[in-house]
């Protein structure tokens, strides 16, 4: 590995994050908050600083990026991409791990938050908080792949890195051009549901806010009641459907905005998204009797804390913390599932559960025919061998990191449900959990530690575990150089 | 005729004994040690590619009434089909063992126009298509379909006690849309009249619409009680194999194996079947067949490209209690043989495509459905002229060892008795012995 490379990029991709500081330093002005706008003006000035300085070290020529640094590169920026949206938390009043907790909870779209009082702080910081999810939901990397020219070929191995999902869906055979098309249905989306949430009588400033997290699936409300905050079942329709289409895949987004219409029905993993939806929703609305009285607001109950929790975006719009405990086991499990793959949700993805449980069913049938021919297969292609042990590996160390979070946290201090859902919730990008952590609680009287080892899982999480993982082998250290090989 | 032949191979060698009596063949191979095989027929050799225009030319391609491509490549025979076509060849056919060059939805009419083929033969396709028509229909042990599937011929061999065995035709009130057009006893073919008795062991063909044909059908069988899903094994995965098994595949009522042994074309085989399962293992392989439970099978289909371990498989499956089994004849001497030894169907792919392009050539404007019993029999659709006087069945003549199975008329399908009429510009679907086929095309005038 070539630290040099992996600097040099690094410090291209912070140099580009700090323009988008000066949108809240707008806003912040905008509302009045003068303070607030130049530790805007600060922060952005002073990333760019930092990136323009890592760039000064000496680059070589990106195009022939190695596996291991494209890795480096994805895994680290993220960190010091969280370090530089943090900083205006800090001004805010927060401690340094909790501006981390915050600022990395944004960027990866968890949605956990540490604000004990939302009066506290300003306009200008809940509108950053909103956008460092808007910008992790597609991906930073992603974004950068897209409006960065000079990445070049290595681009594309940024890109899966980032998203290491099992299908690399192509929308066109450059990835520059498929980052590109995939952000600018996500913006669009975005756009959309501002309009509506504005034409349904939501604020101009918690639409923008709303709508940025929504599409993100991130969860961050400027409501301290989130979404309940706003008593109105068509504003909680709205979000609805857009929590829905976050949650699905924007290559099919693209495709069928392009006139494709059967790209969604034809997909597989799509029809495990609407029956898993379907199945939580009818189960809510049963076990939810005693809660909510009336039909309708059952099903609008059930539809949106299933998506919510499905997508990991995390709202909440109700108090689901109060439900009884059939009603909470249905939203606990969801979240091990996770959205589509090439969606900006989180979690394990529906695509590996699919793969899993059809190659539990097929060694099942093994035992019965043991010199049968029969393979795991997708949307009617064969899936190959090795793609099918990644989806295993990925899914066997997700659990790993989950269990030992959760063990880490609960001996911090924490009861067993509160600790599982907290550890789940930030390894699955989702938000709030259960107990201590509900949807109208806060992280905010954690460990110190526990703090520290569910802002690392949060990371972990939002880079499919695998990523992050690899770089922990002693090998990528000890080859790691500073000189750089003549060419 | 002049006809030159591009491809010196089995169906080669095949088309030319059965065509050099009455016609002057041109046998182009690029491979000149086959050519001994044909010395013992009168036919001109010519050695060179059949892709070639110069050899073509030499062939004298532009005074040939017909050039058939039958090498063993797809790629050549279109070529050769094309370039003939070019230099002045008067029709073409073309032998092809793949589909794939028509695309998802590409049609076989557009590919024949672009290379100026007349007919393209597809041995492999068609063999699976014949198997697939008789599994379909439970408890025969051979079918055809005409007319677009709106008329069935299905083969039944008639066991002791079956309720056909009772009475003579006339008292056995067979649905109106179904009639038995043929019995064949021993080694004879008789067309049955009122007073036929059937027996036992006699082999019976029956004519009519889908839905009657189903309704005679548990008539045959008596009070024997027929699965309502047919559990169907294919042994060989092979290009006819595949073919087939994709075919049922699709099919209701189907549960499917297919057993074959190369290990990655079984992958291949898995890959592309939906619902079939494919086992990795020799067809020949008792153990395997006994662990599988292959004996419990309604239909085994053995289509493995090797004549003595087709015929060593069913055997097997015929011995562990199977009770249809379906072969694969490669050589046609064996079909015989085949039959002999307890197989209820073989088939054989070549020598079907052989015997449908020598009627072409030789059986006049009459149109050949199918051939049945290694050709003792055949199916012909004819055309009635317009000039023919309009009578009832039973008023006319018609030739002996000849029945009128089905009437076309529009779009009207009429399984005749006595009493209905033939009319100009009907079409008949006509089942006539071998040696009627003649008589039966000078009576309508059609020859």
């Amino acid at each position: 590995m070539r630290l040099p490379v992996v600097i040099h990029t690094i410090g291209a991709f912070l140099r580009f994050f700090s323009i988008a500081f000066v949108v809240p330093m707008l806003v912040a002005e905008y509302y009045g908050e003068r303070r607030d706008a130049l530790v805007f003006l600060g922060t952005g000035i002073g990333s760019a600083v930092v990136g323009y300085l890592m760039t000064r070290t000496r680059r070589s020529r990106t195009e022939d990026l190695k596996r291991v640094e494209g890795l480096a590169i994805v895994a680290t920026s993220w960190i010091l991409l969280s370090w530089s949206a943090a900083v205006p938390y800090l001004f805010a009043g927060m401690g340094p791990i909790d501006a981390m907790f915050e600022s990395m909870s944004g960027l990866t779209t968890t949605g956990a938050t540490v604000m004990r009082d939302f009066g506290d702080y300003g306009r200008g910081l809940f509108l950053w908080r909103s956008l460092t999810q808007w910008f992790g939901g597609m991906g930073v990397i992603a974004l950068f792949v897209a409006v960065l020219p000079r990445l070049g070929i290595g681009g594309r191995q940024l890109f899966f890195a980032e998203a290491p999902g099992p299908t690399d869906e192509k929308l066109t055979p450059h990835i520059r051009q498929t980052a590109k098309l995939l952000w600018s249905v996500y913006a669009g989306l975005t756009a959309a549901q501002f309009v509506a949430l504005t034409a349904a009588g939501m604020p101009v400033f918690d639409s923008a806010c709303h709508s940025l997290t929504t599409l993100a699936a991130g969860g961050f409300s400027p409501h301290p009641l989130s979404i309940a905050g706003y008593d109105q079942p068509l504003v909680q329709w709205i979000i609805i459907f857009f929590m829905f289409a976050a949650g699905a895949n924007f290559a099919l987004h693209y495709r069928t905005l392009r006139g494709e219409l059967r790209a969604f029905p034809k997909d597989e993993e799509f029809r495990a998204y609407l029956g898993i939806i379907a199945l939580s929703t009818l189960l809510l609305v049963i076990f939810l009797r005693p809660e909510v009285p009336g039909l309708l607001d059952r099903l609008r109950h059930g539809l949106f804390q299933t998506l919510t929790i499905l997508t990991t975006t995390g709202y909440a719009s109700t108090d689901f913390q109060l439900w009884n405990d059939q009603a909470r086991m249905v939203l606990f499990a969801l979240m091990f599932i996770g959205g589509c793959a090439g969606s900006a949700a989180g979690g394990p993805k529906i695509v590996r559960q699919v793969l899993i449980a059809r190659y539990t069913l097929i060694e099942l049938r093994r035992t019965l025919h043991p010199r049968g021919v029969l393979p795991v297969k997708l949307g009617g292609r064969v899936v190959p061998d090795e793609v099918m042990r990644g989806v295993l590996v990925f899914f066997l160390f997700y659990l790993l990191v989950f269990a030992v979070c959760t063990m880490i946290v609960s001996a911090l201090g924490l009861d067993l449900i509160t600790a599982i859902t907290a550890s789940i919730a930030c390894l699955g990008n989702i938000g709030p959990g259960l107990n201590a952590v509900g949807p109208m609680a806060n992280f905010a009287d954690l460990h110190p530690v526990s703090k520290i080892v569910l802002t690392a899982a949060m990371w972990i999480g939002r880079l499919e575990v695998l990523t992050v993982l690899a770089l922990l082998r002693p090998e990528v250290w000890r080859l790691a150089t500073f000189t750089q090989p003549r060419e | 005729m002049r006809i030159i032949i591009v491809g010196g191979g089995e169906i080669g060698f095949e088309l030319s004994r059965e065509l050099s009596r009455d016609h002057s063949l041109t046998v182009v191979d690029t491979d000149a040690e086959v050519r001994q095989r044909f010395d013992a027929l009168d036919v001109e050799f010519l050695g060179g590619s059949g892709t070639s225009a110069d050899v073509l030319q030499r062939a004298d391609v532009a005074g040939a009434d017909l050039l058939i491509a039958c090498t063993g490549l797809d790629e050549v025979n279109m070529v050769s089909c094309a370039i003939a076509k070019r230099l002045g060849a008067a029709r073409t056919i073309c032998f092809v063992s793949r589909d794939d060059f028509l695309g998802r939805e590409g049609s076989v009419d557009s590919v024949r126009e672009h290379f100026g083929i007349e007919r393209i033969i597809w041995p492999e396709a068609q063999l699976a298509e014949e198997i697939e028509r008789i599994v379909a229909a439970p408890g025969a042990i051979d079918a055809e379909v005409f007319a677009g599937g709106r008329i069935r011929l299905l083969e039944f061999r008639l066991e002791a006690g079956s309720p056909l065995t009772t009475a003579p035709l006339s008292a056995l009130h067979l649905p109106r849309g179904a009639l038995i057009v043929a019995v064949k006893r021993r080694d004879t073919i008789e067309i049955p009249r009122g007073d036929t008795r059937l027996s036992p062991g006699d082999k019976i063909f029956v004519m009519g619409t889908p839905d009657a044909v189903g309704e005679v059908v548990p008539r045959i069988w008596g009070d024997e009680h027929r699965p309502a899903t047919q559990l169907v094994t294919i042994i060989g995965g092979g290009d006819v194999g595949f073919r087939l098994a994709q075919r049922l595949d699709a099919a209701s009522g189907v549960e499917l194996r297919v057993i074959e042994r190369d290990q990655r074309r079984g992958e291949m085989l898995a890959a592309t079947l939906r619902r079939a399962l494919v086992l990795n293992g020799d067809g020949t392989d008792l153990e395997l067949l006994e662990a599988e439970e292959i004996g419990r099978s309604d239909v085994l289909v053995s289509v493995i490209d090797n004549d003595e371990r087709n015929l060593f498989a069913s055997l097997l499956g015929r011995q562990l209690g199977v009770r249809r089994i379906i072969t694969r004849v490669s050589r046609p001497a064996n079909m015989r043989l085949f039959e002999r030894v307890g197989i209820d169907v073989a088939l054989s792919a070549r020598g079907a495509a052989v015997g449908s392009i020598v009627h072409q050539i030789q059986g006049g404007r009459a149109h050949l459905l199918a051939l049945l019993e290694e050709g003792q029999a055949t199916i012909v659709e004819i055309a009635v002229p317009p000039a023919f006087r309009p009578r009832a069945l039973m008023e006319m003549k018609a030739p002996p060892q000849s029945i009128v199975g089905a009437i076309l008329r529009g779009t009207d399908v009429i399984i005749p008795r006595g009493p209905d009429q033939i009319r100009p510009q009907d079409r008949l679907i006509v089942f006539a012995a071998a040696n009627s086929v003649g008589p039966v095309r000078d009576y309508f005038g059609t020859a």
